[in-house]
Parts: C-alpha cells; sequence; structure tokens
C-alpha cells in the first residue's frame, strides 16, 4: 500500500478534521459545499487535497477531476519557466579557494542594485512573487552599508577560521608575577566582554539589512562570528593560568555604539574602536607575555584586520556616492573619540597594559612610556584609515588627544 | 608587591586585588573548552543575578555602569544546557561551501530536474537568509550572565550565512539559475516572535526540524555527489540548531513549568493558521512540485515522487513530535493541527 492510499484510509478511518483554511481556500476556488468530504471519501489524502488547493484548482477542474477517478493536482509546473537568468555554470577563479561568492556574481545575479525596493525575503536575482508581506527590512540603499571588499573577505573569513580550543597551546602556559597575571586578566575581561557586546550589536542589525546586500551580510556574519571567538578565547586566557575575571569594562564606548540611530552612524562608531583595536592587537607581541597570547594576538589581529578592510572601503564607498553626507561624519567621530578618550583615562584600562608593557609595576615608568608610543600609533594610524577612506579629520577630539598624551 | 616610589602617587591599581582566588583551568581532550572553564564562581551554576550591561558572568561590576537597555533577567529565558558543547562543537565543525563540495563532479543533469533543483535551492536560500536574520534579532537580548547561550547563537548565524550561500552556489554551478520566489512559507512567524523561547520553538525545533527532516532525505533528493554532500553537511550544522531549541523548551518545562500552555499556544497558532505546513513550508507549490520531481526522478515519475513527498512529510510529522516529546511536551500529540495530525504514526 502507498503513503498515499495508507493516509487516505487513515483519513476514512478516524473522522478527519477539515482545517478551516482548506475550507476558506475552497469555497475561494469555487468548490461546491461538500467536495473535500468527497475527495476524502473517494480516498485522496487530506495532504493530496490541500496541494491541490494550494496549486490553485478551481472547483469545476476538482469536479473534473474527481469524476475521472484522479488525484485532483495538476503539474502546473510554471516555475520551471519563470524569466529568469538561465545557464549559469560558476567556476572557480582560483582553484586554491574554490567556489566562492565572488565566482557567483556572473550575469545579473552579480547585480547588487543601489536600492534594493523589493520588501520581502527574495533571494536576489529570483522571480519576485507580487504579492507578499512586508518583512519589516529598513536599509535598502546600497551606498550606506555596501563595500565591494565583502565579497573575498566573507571566503578569507571562512579560509583563515581558527578554534580557540585547540589552536592554541594551552599547556604552555606557565605561571606569571602576580600583578602581571592580575593585568592579563583584567586587559581581557574588559577586553571579552568589548568583542561579546560588539557580536551582538551586529547581530541585531542584521534584521535590517535587505536581500538586495547578501554578500554584505554574510561578510558581517563572520565578523559576528569572529567576534564570538574573541570573547570566549580571552575568557579563556584569563581563566586558565591562576587569575580570574577582573572589572567589567567600562561603558562609554559601547553605550555610544549601542545609541546608532542609523547603520552609518553605527560604522562611524565601530570605525574608531576597530581601527584602534587592529593596531592595539597588531601589537600584540608587545604586551604578551608568553607563546599563547602572541598566538592568540596574531589571530585576533589578522580576524580585525578584514573588519577594517571592510570599515574603510565602506566609508570611502559612502563618502564618494554621498558627498553631502561628509561632514556629518565629524559628529560621529567626535562623540566615539570622546567615550574612547575617557576610557583610554580609566585606571583598568590604562594601567594594565603599562604593566604588561613595562613588564611589572616595578617597570610601570617604562610601560607608561610605551604606552604613550602605543596610543599616539594608534591614534596616527586610525587618522591614516580614515584618510584611506577619503575622510580627513582635521582635529581629534580634545579628550582623546590629551588621553593618548597621558 | 613592591611599588615604585616615583609613580606610587598616581597609580591607582584598585583594580588589581579586587578577588582573592586563583582559577587555572586545565585542558581537557578536546582542548581547553568552555566546558573546561565553566568552574567555580565562574559557571553557569554559580550565575548571579542579571543586569542590563553586558557584564560577562563573574567578572566584577563596576560602579556606574551604563544599562544598555532591557536583556533577559532570568536563565530560563534563554538557556540550553547542551549550548556549551554545542559552541565548541561548532567551531570545530565549521565547513566550507567554496573547498568541502566536490563541486568538480557536478554534471549536467536533465532540464527538468536540473529545474527542480534549481527551485528548491531558490527555496533554501531564502529560507536560510530568515534563520540567520532570527538569532541576530534576539542577540541583544541574551545576557552576558548566560553568554554561552549567546555564543552559540553567534555560530548559528556563520552556520546560516553559509546555508544561505552554498544553495545560492548550487543553484549558479550547474548551468542553471534561480527561480520562483517562495511565498508562504511560514518565515514570517519566526521574525514576528515576540520571545526568545516562542523564537527558539519555533525555528529550531519546528522549522530547522522540518528543514532538517528533508535535508536528510538528500540522499533521495540530490541528483549528484555534490548534492547530495550540500545535504550532509548542512544537516550536520541543522542537528546542532534542532538540539539547541530541543534542550532550551526541556530546561524551560523543567524549571518553568507553568509555561506549557503559553507554548502550546504558540504552536497552535504556529500548526493551525498557518497553511498548516509550519516554518518553511514545503507544500508552497514550486516547491512541492520539485520535491516531487526529484524524489520521483522526473516529471513523468511525478506520482512516484508524490509518494516519496507523503513519506517526506510523514517524517518530518513524527520527527517533529518526538523532538517535542524529548524535550518534555509529548502532549503536542494531542494538539496537533489537522494538516500535520494526519501524518502522526500511533503513539
Ligand atoms: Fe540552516
Ligand atoms: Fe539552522
Amino acid at each position: 500500500m502507498s503513503t498515499g492510499e495508507a493516509l487516505a484510509r487513515a483519513a476514512q478511518a478516524t473522522q478527519v478534521e477539515i482545517p478551516q483554511e482548506a475550507r476558506d481556500k475552497a469555497r475561494e476556488l469555487g468548490w461546491e459545499d461538500g467536495l473535500i468530504e468527497l475527495a476524502l471519501a473517494k480516498g485522496h489524502s487530506l495532504q493530496v487535497i490541500w496541494q491541490a488547493l494550494r496549486a490553485g484548482v478551481d472547483g469545476d477542474r476538482a469536479k473534473e477531476f474527481l469524476q475521472a477517478g484522479q488525484a485532483a493536482i495538476p503539474r502546473d509546473l510554471s516555475w520551471m519557466n519563470v524569466p529568469t537568468e538561465w545557464g549559469i555554470r560558476a567556476r572557480p577563479k582560483d582553484p586554491a579557494m574554490g567556489l566562492t561568492i565572488a565566482d557567483l556574481m556572473i550575469g545579473t545575479y552579480g547585480d547588487v542594485p543601489d536600492v534594493w525596493t523589493n520588501r520581502s525575503e527574495i533571494a536576489r536575482g529570483s522571480f519576485p512573487n507580487p504579492i507578499v508581506e512586508d518583512m519589516g527590512y529598513t536599509i535598502f540603499e546600497k551606498a550606506l552599508v555596501w563595500a565591494d571588499c565583502c565579497i573575498p573577505l566573507y571566503e578569507e573569513a571562512i579560509r583563515d577560521r581558527w578554534v580557540s580550543a585547540t589552536d592554541l597551546n594551552w599547556n604552555s602556559l606557565e605561571p606569571l608575577p602576580h600583578d602581571i597575571e592580575r593585568a592579563v586578566c583584567q586587559f581581557l575581561t574588559e577586553q571579552s566582554e568589548r568583542a561579546y557586546f560588539t557580536g551582538a550589536l551586529w547581530s541585531g542589525w542584521l534584521p535590517e539589512i535587505s536581500y538586495g546586500f547578501l554578500e554584505l551580510k554574510l561578510f558581517l556574519s563572520t565578523i559576528i562570528y569572529d567576534l564570538a571567538r574573541h570573547s570566549e578565547a580571552f575568557r579563556k586566557r584569563a581563566l586558565a593560568n591562576g587569575g580570574g575575571l577582573g572589572l567589567q569594562a567600562p561603558t562609554d564606548f559601547s553605550r555610544v555604539a549601542k545609541e546608532a540611530r542609523s547603520f552609518p552612524e553605527l560604522a562611524a562608531i565601530l570605525f574608531v574602536q576597530d581601527s584602534m583595536l587592529y593596531t592595539l592587537f597588531s601589537h600584540g607581541d608587545e604586551f604578551a607575555q608568553n607563546e599563547l597570547e602572541r598566538d592568540l594576538y596574531r589571530f585576533v589581529a589578522r580576524d580585525r584586520k578584514r573588519m577594517l578592510d571592510y570599515h574603510i572601503e565602506r566609508m570611502k564607498h559612502m563618502l564618494f556616492k554621498l558627498p553631502d553626507r561628509r561632514d556629518e561624519q565629524n559628529l560621529y567621530f567626535n562623540k566615539a573619540e570622546s567615550r574612547m578618550g575617557k576610557e583610554w583615562l580609566d585606571p583598568a584600562v590604562s594601567e594594565p597594559l603599562a604593566i604588561l608593557l613595562g613588564r611589572g609595576v616595578d617597570h610601570i615608568d617604562e610601560g607608561r612610556r610605551k604606552l604613550r608610543d602605543l596610543r599616539k600609533l594608534q591614534v596616527d594610524n586610525y587618522l591614516a584609515d580614515l584618510q584611506k577612506a577619503t575622510f580627513v579629520r582635521k582635529h581629534i577630539n580634545g579628550r582623546l588627544e590629551q588621553a593618548a598624551q597621558a | 608587591m613592591a611599588a615604585n616610589p616615583a609613580t606610587e602617587a598616581t597609580l591607582d591599581l584598585s583594580w588589581l586585588d579586587l578577588y582573592d582566588d586563583a582559577t587555572s583551568a586545565e585542558p581537557g581532550k578536546k582542548g581547553l573548552t568552555l566546558k573546561e572553564i565553566n568552574l567555580g564562581r565562574y559557571a553557569d551554576s554559580a550565575r548571579g543575578a542579571g543586569d542590563m550591561t553586558y557584564r560577562m558572568r563573574g567578572a566584577i561590576p563596576r560602579p556606574g555602569a551604563q544599562r544598555f537597555g532591557p536583556n533577559y533577567q532570568s536563565k530560563a529565558d534563554v538557556w540550553a544546557e547542551n549550548c556549551l558543547m554545542l559552541y565548541e562543537e561548532a567551531t570545530q565543525r565549521q565547513w566550507s561551501s567554496a573547498r568541502d563540495i566536490p563541486w568538480d563532479t557536478l554534471e549536467p543533469l536533465p532540464d527538468e530536474l536540473e529545474r527542480a533543483m534549481c527551485q528548491l535551492a531558490t527555496m533554501l536560500t531564502e529560507v536560510e537568509f530568515i534563520a540567520g536574520d532570527v538569532p541576530g534579532q534576539w542577540m541583544p537580548f541574551v545576557s552576558a550572565q548566560d553568554f554561552e547561550a549567546g555564543l552559540f547563537l553567534m555560530t548559528q548565524i556563520m552556520d546560516e550565512a553559509r546555508h544561505t550561500d552554498v544553495f545560492r552556489k548550487r543553484a549558479l554551478a550547474n548551468g542553471g539559475g534561480l527561480l520562483a520566489q517562495g511565498a508562504g512559507l511560514g518565515l514570517r512567524t519566526l521574525i514576528e516572535a515576540r520571545d526568545f523561547t516562542e523564537m527558539s520553538v519555533l525555528m529550531h525545533v519546528q522549522a530547522e526540524g522540518f528543514v532538517q527532516s528533508m535535508f536528510r532525505m538528500g540522499e533521495l533528493i540530490g541528483q549528484t555527489e555534490a548534492d547530495k554532500r550540500i545535504f550532509r553537511m548542512s544537516a550536520q550544522d541543522e542537528s546542532r540548531h534542532l538540539a539547541f531549541g530541543v534542550m532550551h523548551l526541556k530546561y524551560v518545562l523543567d524549571t518553568e513549568p507553568e509555561r506549557r500552555e503559553e507554548i502550546h499556544h504558540y504552536l497552535d497558532k504556529a500548526e493551525g493558521d498557518a497553511a498548516g505546513g509550519g516554518s518553511g513550508d514545503v507544500t508552497f507549490p514550486p516547491v512541492f512540485e520539485a520535491l516531487c520531481i526529484l524524489l520521483g526522478g522526473g516529471v513523468d515519475k511525478f506520482d512516484e515522487g508524490l509518494q516519496k513527498f507523503l513519506l517526506l512529510r510523514k517524517r518530518q510529522i513524527n520527527e517533529y513530535v518526538h523532538r517535542l516529546t524529548v524535550a518534555g511536551l509529548g502532549d503536542r500529540r494531542q494538539r496537533l493541527g489537522p494538516l500535520m495530525a494526519q501524518f502522526l504514526d500511533p503513539a
């Protein structure tokens, strides 16, 4: 006995409840009263009747089918011939990378529109259904979010993935002097929280972005995943060598990022943090106390480079497309710099780094000198990154300037 | 410690001795995983009251910390006992749609089969897109007191990005293209959820459960080695998402049994009000037809395909009820909507 027959018998054996949805649909299609019951009595399963209703079989055709003893499901197959671009055979351009999303940017499938108008979750390039609910996306303008580099960076992020549990040599850790261990732990308590927060923040913006900018959303997903790993890797290190978690991170910078009212504002604010943190972690060798930390900071810096590349190119693209929004960016940079300056002056932020750079509280003066150099480099690199994005920031916020020199 | 007299006055160091215990987690067989650092006062079992900041569990509260807006204050709202393990498994089992699928084994298929596969891939790349947005929507509300649940959701976002991309790749890799947009796939209900548990039971348990049951029939649906592998690899990821959902539901029912009726209420809606196919509905005509063609092996074998499609639905429904039973919601069996109940095997 086939599954269809079995279902139909089961339907007859038990009094089948006919869903109201099915009755409504049948009425809409002009099915006579009792036709569903008749179909059931003739041995058709509820599922098959439902498929006929979904396929839009009208009352007359349904009756015809039933009289001929057939299952009332026509082969519609009109989806086979919808006018989308057909005959696409994407091939890897770089065999070492495999079949990448860059390889899919062919024909109309590679068109990323300046303005995306479809409000549903339609896959870009598929044939739109004319009647669909609005899914509530709010970002439809390419200039606000897009950077071409998100296409290669997505696949690079996947290629370069690492695993904190097994790619770091946890057995290599050796006890450190009390002040140094506590400094590592305080620094990483702060960074673990920042990474978790920023991952959650980016995540919350995903449902805002429409399908027109699919590749960007894919790339942001890798950023979110990277930040998850940074958060747990930092926590693991803090709990692995005789220390613990210290004081939670200051909230000034994260709050201003959380307060962003639009994607460009969010991205401008995070530009500041992501540039500064890239410089910091790419100089991780200077404050790492052992091989494990050196490896960890190197992994993190490599991930953070991708984030920074995205920020620079997005900003550049946006300023080119929307030149009248250039001056507005100063407002976001200024806020972000001010909050960052405040946090740099926080003893729980600056002292651990000074201790690590100087190799102990006893060498705090040397540590502070080195931290000043590092802070200056962070600011210089940040301004250079802005310049790469064609943005010249004439005066950085005074509070950040002071903090960099403290 | 001996402070340097020259700088003593300007040193604060108040952060340095805020605690006096020493924690030294040791790596286990699988390296240093979240399980090994889930110890002492840092463990999820030692979770204190939350706050509305992003302070990580076990970190010392900062006086003056600003709030970030509401997040879930109670563990049961977001927790699943397996989330530590699932997070680590996710990091170990990431794969690459670019390199782990044998794209070079794709061969030209008869036109109707290629079209059917492309239609299915069009629907799936759409479904997977929403599957990334939905956990994204809830991330800001997952307190860092329960950060492992948040970490897990961030791996899910990554997994779903990969699924979105692998089905797009499949549609564009073998002489085809994308076809008709899905509609009425029951995806709005996922983004409409106003509570984490509502979202999780609808997405992780129901929608991803249905998708998983279909992926597990990938050997029958896939026409090429590459297709079959896509389904296998994706199924591996979906089993984590499902496992989270089942264990979250179990945690809620175990610790807050008073929520049982509320959860039934969400399922009554999802099984009854919508087209009855649940979220990720495969009864949408183009998907239904494409599946019948793929399962049968051609348009001329549509009726054979239909029988297998009915088997697929049967499998979806019975596995769904089984998962709910594992989570402690076995009484769902008596309340299933009629379009699902028709497939239910006797208990
Ligand atoms: Fe998925
Ligand atoms: Fe999933």
